[in-house]
């Protein structure tokens, strides 16, 4: 389920990378991430039924102005594909993608999804980092919203439990 | 009704509304009858909802225009519950229900059997205003009462099948974009497309 103070980096790194709207469907391993979104009132949480709402919710957030995030976990990556192809990769919508990487090595459950994350990734030209060290959580948030504010396109940042 | 007859009755209620469209015959004759920066078209099919809530959050005084389709609607029928949720004042989703997949050649949608009704989902989904129409008048009444009123607002358009003359769409999608934002820039006094230098420049 995460760490508070995990929660808590990833937050602060998101506010300082701008970031001011969350979309989220849940996963167990972000829960303490979306508690700390429910509570806050800088970033605005936008929960979603599934993922692909999430893509059109940052995409229309994007048009009136704001900073979007979609969180989720990668069988949401999944089914967001054809929002993320059609809608955020066509129109050029920067969105700062946060999948909780299912099925990576020390996982012990989606071991299919895990296997097929970062392929899916690279056939739809997302340009990803996997997040393993605490130590640059905040580097990583930063880098990934530069790289889609100046391509305005999308940018993941597979969330590992090392950084959770 | 037609679909043209319904765009070109609420066409002079519009002044500086938003309005995102989907994919199909409703965006070509929009844009010919009320041709627009603030027009946008989707290419998702279904997303078109999700987009216009986005947008609704985002800007909460501007009124935001949904344009769906039977077809759409079907697609992210859960729109309607994640709508109900958030419960945006300033959105108008408007379903032009042709009770099939014109753009796609006419092929039955969950609307072609006559079961479902649209705008009781909506309410029972937590949708504020919710209506149908099957006329002009009770069409242009519903946009007038969304105008003036808040919502989040469900309209159900029983449309009769069949396309008006109108040119497609002469922007590509980025070109589209490009336009809207300028214009929500403009009308709004906020900049979109400047952003501010993010941290990751102090960073070593």
């Amino acid at each position: 389920m995460g760490t508070v103070a995990g929660a808590q980096q990833i937050l602060a790194g998101l506010k300082e990378a701008g970031i001011d709207l969350v979309s989220s469907v849940p996963d167990i391993n972000v829960l303490q991430l979306i508690n700390l979104l429910y509570e806050d009132k800088q970033i605005m949480h936008v929960p979603v039924g599934r993922e692909e709402e999430g893509v059109g919710v940052c995409a229309g957030a994007h048009l009136g102005g704001k900073k979007p995030a979609l969180l989720m976990q990668n069988g949401g990556l999944l089914n967001s594909c054809n929002g993320l192809t059609t809608t955020a990769l066509q129109f050029g919508m920067p969105i700062l993608l946060l999948i909780y990487y299912a099925g990576d090595i020390g996982d012990n459950a989606f071991h299919m999804v895990g296997l097929v994350t970062e392929p899916v990734l690279q056939g739809l030209g997302i340009k990803y980092i996997v997040m393993r060290d605490p130590g640059k959580v905040k580097q990583d948030i930063a880098g990934a919203v530069t790289l889609a504010n100046s391509s305005k396109r999308p940018v993941a940042l597979l969330l590992t439990r090392a950084v959770l | 009704m037609k679909r043209f007859e319904c765009l070109q009755a609420i066409a002079p209620l519009i002044k500086n509304e938003l309005f995102i469209t989907t994919a199909g015959g409703a965006t070509a004759e929009w844009n010919a009858v009320h041709p627009s920066d603030g027009n946008i078209q989707v290419k998702t099919l279904g997303l078109c909802s999700s987009i216009g809530l986005g947008l609704a959050l985002a800007l909460p005084k501007r009124k935001v225009f949904v344009f769906d389709g039977d077809g759409a609607l079907w697609m992210n029928l859960g729109t309607l519950a994640t709508i109900g949720l958030h419960h945006p004042k300033n959105l108008i989703h408007l379903c032009w229900d042709n009770q099939q997949y014109e753009s796609s050649g006419g092929e039955p949608t969950v609307a072609t059997a006559g079961k479902i009704d649209f705008a009781g989902v909506a309410s029972n989904a937590g949708v504020k205003s919710s209506r149908s129409a099957s006329t002009v008048d009770e069409l242009k009444q519903a946009v007038s009462h969304g105008l003036s009123h808040d919502g989040p607002h469900f309209i159900w358009a029983r449309i009769e099948a069949g396309r008006a003359e109108a040119p497609p769409l002469q922007y590509d999608e980025l070109e589209n974009k490009y336009h809207f934002i300028r214009y929500v820039e403009e009308t709004e006094g906020i900049n979109i497309l400047r952003v501010p230098m993010p941290a990751s420049y102090l960073l070593k």
